[in-house]
């Protein structure tokens, strides 16, 4: 089927054209009909850019994104989808957790149901992304397919419109004026031009025009909500993203894996609240309740030898920042958050000084690591050789040493020392650093036992610096989010656009003056009243009374 | 009017489709996250060997890998290196390296181990526990089995005997 699109003036529309291209007539009225309806003033009545006579494959799919009936579809469903996400904490929230048994266990059948539709971990299921792509397309083709044509109708308007045109807009005026119609559209310039109008004139008409920028808030919007649907969808490439769970122990320098980050936790401080700060409540349950937990981080950066793993790592300072609850380290998108702590009661190193058990006398001190120790030292006259190292000692079946577990729970230390008054190829001796585990394992039997040192030597802890201990380690929140400067930048561009629409109207006033009548047709694209009052004000300064009100065509919503 | 239409509304369609496929394939199938399963590429290393090299997966191109995690406290893991050093003796001919990965132990006690085993693969020190924890290894031992193509074709949890072990490396070598 072919359909007529040519309106009487002459000018060939688009198929779906609703007024006139050129001269504003409605198109698609019965011929002759006298209606005195107001007209559509949507998108200035052009046809979509995709609306065709005769829709293929590709237009179909084309045409269902570009309704906004279906946008509106669409964001419905996602905001039901993501009201289920609300139901019951996501997977994502917990570190380590079962899904598949915790939704179970704590919310029951209901939880069980929750987790098998695949509400646990709404926000990254296929069909919440594939809403979030869809409307990411509407919004797009949307766009494009009204503000292109919109554009190229705002930019080319004709003068001169259509009687109708004018008589069914929403502020109308008609009457008698006096003088030659030319030079009464001369004489308005001015007064139009006072108030800001972009004057534009072709014979007997004319059109006042200001802050056409106004139209494109909408568009502007949609292409800060794409930057921002972008940054969301594609927050899962590589290096892009990461939250991670770490242990930092006090006092070192940890790597932070997948990063060139490393971060030590100087000093990790506890407080917690005193007996009368607490609540009865809390009282009553005799629990210890902390009031605030600190991490003074320092944050490195590996600049050299990074992943060489036969070099020490080339660190530089970058950051420094005491981690609190709710107040992280945030270097360039890196975030460290305080999560949780433990205290411990570790040692990490211990110096023990070597004693001579019969004169009594002090050799000297040495240092020795829980973890990665030397393995030679020379105290006094005495060479001590670290021969073997139990980080949990046991002994097995045959009474052989043992290590049970990779955990420091009882660390000991088998050394052959060689020197003044002890056999030629030295003697055996085992150290066991806790105090109380020398006697658990009975340290001087074992060494009675490996013999050579005969009770000459013992090795002295003399004091409470002679320990390091491992006081507390802190369990910090890894965060890397780059894409959130794109979240911001969408988001900035949302807020313009927005100011743009919110702040601002597309005013425009159209007049033409038949003999010794004169019509006046005026649209805006809010605030009615503000238009009727500057339309009456105008003609005012045309020496035409008329009351503000009258100038309501009806269709009154503001 | 619209000639440049047609071009634009595929380029913009194609466009979505990649994007969003991307965009729901990652969700799907989880990205980075999670511990490899038979079938993916191992994780990457760069780990200090006990002879003073540099081990990684780029240096084994090509080669079967049967990738282990121990530590000398595991009993089991004790008790497998046996099994281990004959199969790597009988295999290493044939383009296939048995990589020892030791789970956070000192230089030391990694180094007695050795001596009092006598064991001869490569064995990698993994201080950090970055890697074990990056391969997902919960139970020790743990063996990863990695084909010539540089793919997991199998994870076995627990002690291998001789013949399992035999027969996974057989299988490994003829894998495509």
């Amino acid at each position: 089927m072919i359909t007529n699109t040519k309106c009487e003036c002459g000018h060939q529309n688009p198929v779906g054209t609703v007024l006139c291209e050129a001269c504003g007539k409605p198109q698609h009225e019965e011929p002759g009909g006298n209606s005195s309806e107001l007209l559509e003033m949507r998108y200035d009545g052009v046809a979509r850019r995709s609306q065709r006579a005769n829709p293929n494959f590709i237009d179909k799919i084309w045409n269902f994104f570009s309704s906004v009936k279906v946008a509106v579809y669409l964001i419905s469903i996602t905001l039901v989808g993501a009201m289920l996400g609300t139901v019951f904490t996501q997977e994502t929230m917990f570190i380590n957790i079962d899904p598949s048994v915790y939704y179970k266990q704590k919310y029951g059948t209901i939880g069980e149901i929750y987790y098998l539709l695949g509400l646990s971990d709404t926000y990254n299921s296929w069909w919440f992304i594939l809403l979030l792509v869809m409307i990411g397309a509407s919004l797009v083709i949307c766009s494009l397919d009204r503000v292109l044509p919109l554009y190229r109708a705002l930019s080319k308007q004709k003068i001169r419109k259509h009687m109708q045109f004018l008589t069914r807009q929403r502020v109308v005026y008609q009457g008698p004026i006096s003088g030659h119609g030319e030079e009464w559209v001369q004489q308005a310039i001015a007064p139009l031009k006072k108030k800001g109008y972009r004057v534009h004139t072709d014979g007997a008409a004319l059109l006042a025009e200001k802050q056409r920028f106004s139209r494109w808030g909408p568009y502007v919007i949609h292409i800060g909500l794409i930057v921002f649907l972008l940054a969301v969808l594609f927050r899962g490439l590589p290096g892009l993203h990461m939250d991670e769970h770490y242990w930092f122990t006090e006092g070192e320098i940890t790597p932070i894996p997948d990063t060139n980050y490393y971060l030590k936790n100087e000093k990790f401080t506890v407080e917690y609240y005193t007996e009368d700060e607490m609540s009865e409540e809390f009282r009553q349950r005799g629990k210890a309740v902390p009031k605030l937990f600190e991490t003074k981080a320092v944050l490195y950066k590996c600049v050299d030898n990074c992943n060489n793993p036969l070099e020490e790592p080339e660190l530089v300072e970058v950051d420094r920042h005491n981690i609190r609850v709710n107040d992280p380290l945030n270097y360039k998108g890196f975030q460290a958050y305080q999560f949780d702590f433990e205290e411990t009661a570790e040692i990490r190193s211990v110096s023990p000084t070597l004693v001579d058990q019969e004169t009594g006398e002090h050799y000297g001190k040495f240092t020795l690591r829980m973890n990665d120790p030397e393995t030679e030292y020379d105290v006094g006259p005495y060479h001590l050789k670290l021969k073997d190292k139990y980080l949990d000692f046991d002994l097995d079946e045959n009474k052989k040493p043992i290590t049970k577990s990779g955990e420091p729970n009882a660390p000991a230390f088998l050394f052959t020392i060689t020197g003044p008054g002890l056999p030629e190829d030295g003697g055996q001796f085992i150290y066991f650093p806790y105090l109380e585990q020398q006697k658990f394992f009975g340290q001087d039997k074992l060494n009675e036992a490996l013999g050579g040192v005969n009770n000459k030597l013992r090795f002295d802890l003399l004091a409470m610096e002679d320990v390091d201990f491992i006081r507390s380690k802190s369990y910090l929140n890894i965060r890397i989010d780059r894409a959130m400067p794109f979240v911001w930048t969408g988001l900035g561009i949302v807020m313009l656009g927005l100011i743009m629409g919110f702040y601002w109207q597309h005013r425009r006033i159209w007049l033409r003056v038949d003999g010794d009548v004169l019509t006046l047709g005026g649209h805006t694209t809010k605030n009615w009243f503000g238009m009727r009052r500057e339309v009456s004000s105008f003609l005012k300064s045309m020496g035409i009374e008329v009351d503000e009100k009258s100038l309501d065509n009806g269709g009154n919503r503001s | 009017m619209g000639r440049a239409r047609r071009p634009v509304q595929i380029i913009i369609l194609t466009l979505i489709v990649i994007l969003g496929g991307y965009a729901i394939g990652t969700a799907v199938f989880g990205g980075e996250k999670g511990r490899p399963q038979a079938g993916d590429n191992p994780p990457a290393f760069n780990l200090r060997g006990l002879d003073g090299q540099v081990h990684n997966l780029e240096k084994y191109q090509g080669k079967a890998l049967v990738i282990n995690f121990w530590a000398t406290w595991c009993t089991y893991c004790v008790s497998e290196m046996p099994a281990l050093q004959t199969q790597w003796e009988k295999w290493q001919d044939k383009d296939v390296v048995i990589l020892g990965i030791n789970t956070g132990e000192d230089d030391l006690t990694v180094t007695n181990f050795v001596k009092q085993t006598g064991v001869d693969f490569p064995i990698l020190f993994d201080k950090n526990k970055e890697i074990v924890a990056k391969y997902g290894v919960v139970p020790m031992p743990t063996t990863f089995f990695v084909n010539k193509r540089g793919k997991i074709t199998s994870i076995h949890q627990g002690e291998l005997d001789l013949k399992t072990l035999n027969q996974q490396i057989d299988s490994l070598v003829n894998s495509r």
